[in-house]
């Protein structure tokens, strides 16, 4: 069932209609507030405020976008608005009108695995992408999270987040390159448990590092 | 001018994006397999992002999403106002609440009962500002000098240690067999 009718239904009062919404994007909503404010319990924090201030505003729902793309605008303000609150330590942000920076590097002109499907089994991946994520500042993790989550165009990001398309441009590149740069730190110091995940061998006995040979690692540095 | 590697790889990456549309760098990335391998690499940490994020969604179980459902169920009938959002916070982080007080209580409790006695001087209306109503002969320790006995002889002594003050009294009737 197309979301139309159950928004339309939600606004003229039915609840059963906006279970079935709460129903549809509970989920995607959560991935979204995790990516944002990292903790599970702040996340379901985030879900349930947003739903709340989504009902609240559903007369203003005009139906212009996806009710999907106008419940993620609430997502992202209410996890920001979080992130805001809750702050614990000042993040240090760059001038992130430029995108080159002190210290800057190009992207990295290599790949993982070539399998994130299969990559994503392995708990120290997964523990890695966690603490990648979470070693990024706010803003940064903010836009990697929107772009790749739910695939925003940098115009929409940069209304989201109150700031320049530029800017965008520039959390995004630094966000995914220092994403690639911890990941494959992980991947230059695997154990074997790792190699044999991504290389789909059994595990070796010894703990050796993966080798340069191995035909998983593409790599024309 | 001549744009630095980083400039250079920014505007790859916007041109993978879709955000911009540009003939010479569709032209880079057909003769570069450097900068083609740079896109993959930043689609595969794309998908390692969007993959975690959604597994670690479906790790959550229902029961946890059904009772949001009914918290937000809760509060959309709620009315506005002061007193109904404090009602609907309590209810909110009830065991929270609960936990603390019975905590606090129970700390209470224990200091009460593990404080040091405090010494009975005698003294309670100086030290507290309260009067004392006991007579004045048991303000302080007594101290007999003598004794009427009559029919016998009385002898008092008088002992002063680290137990405080004892009166001992000792009575000898005129009939012992002393007297005899």
């Amino acid at each position: 069932m197309d979301d139309r009718p159950l928004v339309a239904a939600a606004q003229r009062g039915d609840r059963d209609a906006f279970r079935t919404l709460f129903e549809r994007y509970h989920r995607r909503a959560y991935a979204l507030a995790l990516g944002v404010v990292r903790h599970q319990d702040d996340a379901m924090d985030v879900v349930q405020d947003a739903f709340i201030k989504a009902h609240k505003y559903l007369d203003k729902f005009e139906g212009n976008s996806s009710f999907y793309t106008w419940l993620y605008r609430i997502v992202m303000n209410v996890a920001i608005d979080h992130l805001r609150k809750h702050r614990r330590v000042k993040p240090v942000e760059l001038d992130e009108t430029r995108v080159e920076n002190e210290g800057d590097d190009p992207l990295l002109p290599r790949i993982l695995g070539g399998n994130p499907g299969r990559a994503l089994v392995d708990k120290q991946i997964r523990a890695r992408i966690d603490q990648a994520l979470d070693e990024l500042s706010e803003n940064h993790r903010a836009v990697l999270v929107m772009r790749e989550l739910e695939g925003l165009s940098y115009e929409d990001m940069a209304q989201a987040m109150a700031c320049s398309k530029g800017t965008i441009m520039s959390r995004l590149f630094h966000a995914r390159r220092n994403m690639q740069k911890r990941l494959l730190d992980l991947i230059d110091h695997p154990s074997p448990e790792l190699v044999a995940e991504l290389t789909g061998t059994e595990p070796a006995a010894s703990a050796e590092p993966a080798d340069e040979t191995s035909p998983r690692r593409a790599r024309s540095r | 001018m001549t744009r630095s590697p980083v400039q250079a790889d920014a505007e790859l990456m916007e041109h993978a994006d879709g955000e911009r549309d540009d003939a010479e760098l569709a032209e880079r990335l057909n003769r570069d397999p450097a900068a083609r391998t740079k896109i993959a690499a930043l689609h595969e940490v794309g998908e390692l992002v969007r993959g975690h994020l959604e597994l670690a969604s479906d790790d959550v179980p229902d029961a946890k999403f059904a009772a949001m459902w009914r918290r937000i169920d809760g509060q959309l009938d709620a009315p506005r106002g002061a007193w109904p959002r404090v009602v609907a916070w309590f209810d909110r982080y009830r065991s929270h609440v609960i936990t603390g007080a019975v905590s606090a209580g129970a700390v209470a409790a224990l200091a009460l009962v593990l404080r040091p006695a405090a010494p009975d001087t005698g003294l309670a209306g100086r030290a507290g500002g309260a009067i004392d109503v006991r007579p004045a002969a048991l303000r302080a320790s007594p101290e007999i000098d003598a004794l009427d006995t009559p029919g016998g002889t009385g002898t008092v002594i008088n002992l002063d240690d680290e137990d405080g003050h004892t009166a001992v009294i000792w009575v000898s009737p005129a009939d012992t067999v002393e007297n005899l």
